[in-house]
């Protein structure tokens, strides 16, 4: 019955992130990704049970159904702050573009030089921005949506684990370079590091990590023709 | 031991049953309407959100922009905010709960990869690699260029 499997994958979704989440709360370690956790479950369940990924889908549909909603709402936050937005204006702007354009560059650049199939190089170039935008930028420059949300869980775990000590180390002390830095690099993941360092740097980080969404998919179609000229 | 235990337990008393008049109040004896009410205004408020978002995908369709829809969706709705055409309290309820939620649409994606696994396994270090090279500068660009740009303000005060 598929009616069934729907609701079974839907509720074992669900039941996978509340458990990866009480996992997150629990002991607050930034390798304790819910995301990855999440899905690692699901898929080990899946696995075990003989379900075959088709079988997933219909589900899957009616879940990211609320995504987009979900992420325009980014626009919220955007607006509360559009007084900071203001104020540091030169140094968000500034910052989180060559932010974003070094990225793509190197991850674009590197897996090019690598030999790695356009897909992949397609799907790892927006790998610093948040999921919901990640995902839609590889997808319509022919990248694979699946491969784009693991490529930036691991950047975002990466950040969020070293972030703060690079910073550091590079002499990096103003709260809000910092802030911007961890939402450029690190996106969501980022931004809760730099929550855990403050409230201006948790701000900066979640504007940035909205801006650095936008401006990544503006500067995406350059980057792919620069990149992968066909 | 009884006479230690006793005293605090007697003092929380008024504050469970002051407790349980107020859940009373609001779950039990609240008017049916205000309760089914804020879940309409709740879901008017997703149906606005969605509205922008297939509103951005239009847009993106229509002028053959190769920009994400949830990208000008976004847009769309920061400078709706600015211009005062839909108000904070439209969507601030619904903005707020599905964000917070927001890792939960992830996971579904990111199950996508059971179908990956090889791609791992093949590239796994060229991936590594490009990932933590590109992360490294990515950080420092930004940080550097934007504490440059701070450092030509006033001094930040905290």
């Amino acid at each position: 019955m598929p009616q069934l499997m729907i609701l079974f994958t839907i509720l074992l979704t669900l039941g996978a992130y509340l458990l990866a989440k009480a996992l997150y709360l629990r002991y607050r370690h930034p390798l304790l990704n819910i995301v990855l956790l999440g899905a690692a479950i699901v898929i080990a369940t899946l696995l075990a049970l003989n379900i075959p990924y088709q079988s997933y889908l219909p589900g899957r549909r009616i879940m990211t159904s609320l995504l987009g909603p979900a992420t325009v709402g980014l626009a919220v936050p955007l607006y509360r702050h559009r007084s900071l937005l203001r104020q540091y204006a030169p140094a968000i702007v500034a910052g989180v573009g060559l932010g974003s354009l070094a990225s793509m560059l190197a991850a674009g650049g590197i897996a090019l030089v690598a030999g790695l199939p356009r897909e992949v190089v397609l799907s790892v170039l927006p790998k610093s921005v948040t999921i919901p935008f990640a995902v839609e930028i590889a997808r319509i420059h022919g990248g694979s949506p699946g491969l784009a949300s693991a490529f930036v869980v691991a950047t975002g775990t990466l950040g969020s684990v070293f972030g703060g000590t690079l910073l550091t180390w590079a002499g990096i002390k103003d709260p809000v370079a910092r802030g911007l830095a961890l939402g450029t690099g690190a996106h969501g993941q980022g931004t809760a590091m730099a929550f855990m360092e403050g409230e201006r740097e948790g701000s900066m980080a979640g504007l940035a990590m909205t801006l650095a969404g936008i401006t990544t998919a503006t500067m995406a179609p350059l980057l792919v023709r620069l990149l992968l000229r066909n | 031991m009884d006479q230690l235990a006793s005293p605090p337990r007697r003092r929380l008393e008024p504050l469970t049953i002051a407790l349980t008049i107020a859940l009373y109040r609001e779950r039990v004896a609240a008017p049916p309407e205000a309760f089914v009410k804020k879940k309409l205004r709740f879901l008017g408020q997703v149906a606005l959100l969605a509205g922008i978002y297939l509103l951005g995908n239009k847009i993106a369709g229509f002028a053959h922009l190769p920009v994400p829809g949830n990208v000008v969706g976004v847009v769309l709705l920061y400078a709706l905010l600015n211009l005062g055409l839909v108000p904070l309290e439209y969507v601030q309820d619904a903005a707020d709960f599905l964000l917070r939620h927001l890792v939960f649409f992830f996971i579904p994606v990111a199950v996508d990869l059971m179908n990956w696994g090889t791609v791992f396994y093949r590239y796994g270090l060229a991936l590594a690699f490009a990932i933590v090279v590109s992360t490294i500068l990515t950080f420092l660009g930004t940080g550097y260029l934007a504490q440059w740009f701070q450092k030509g303000e006033k001094p930040c005060p905290s």
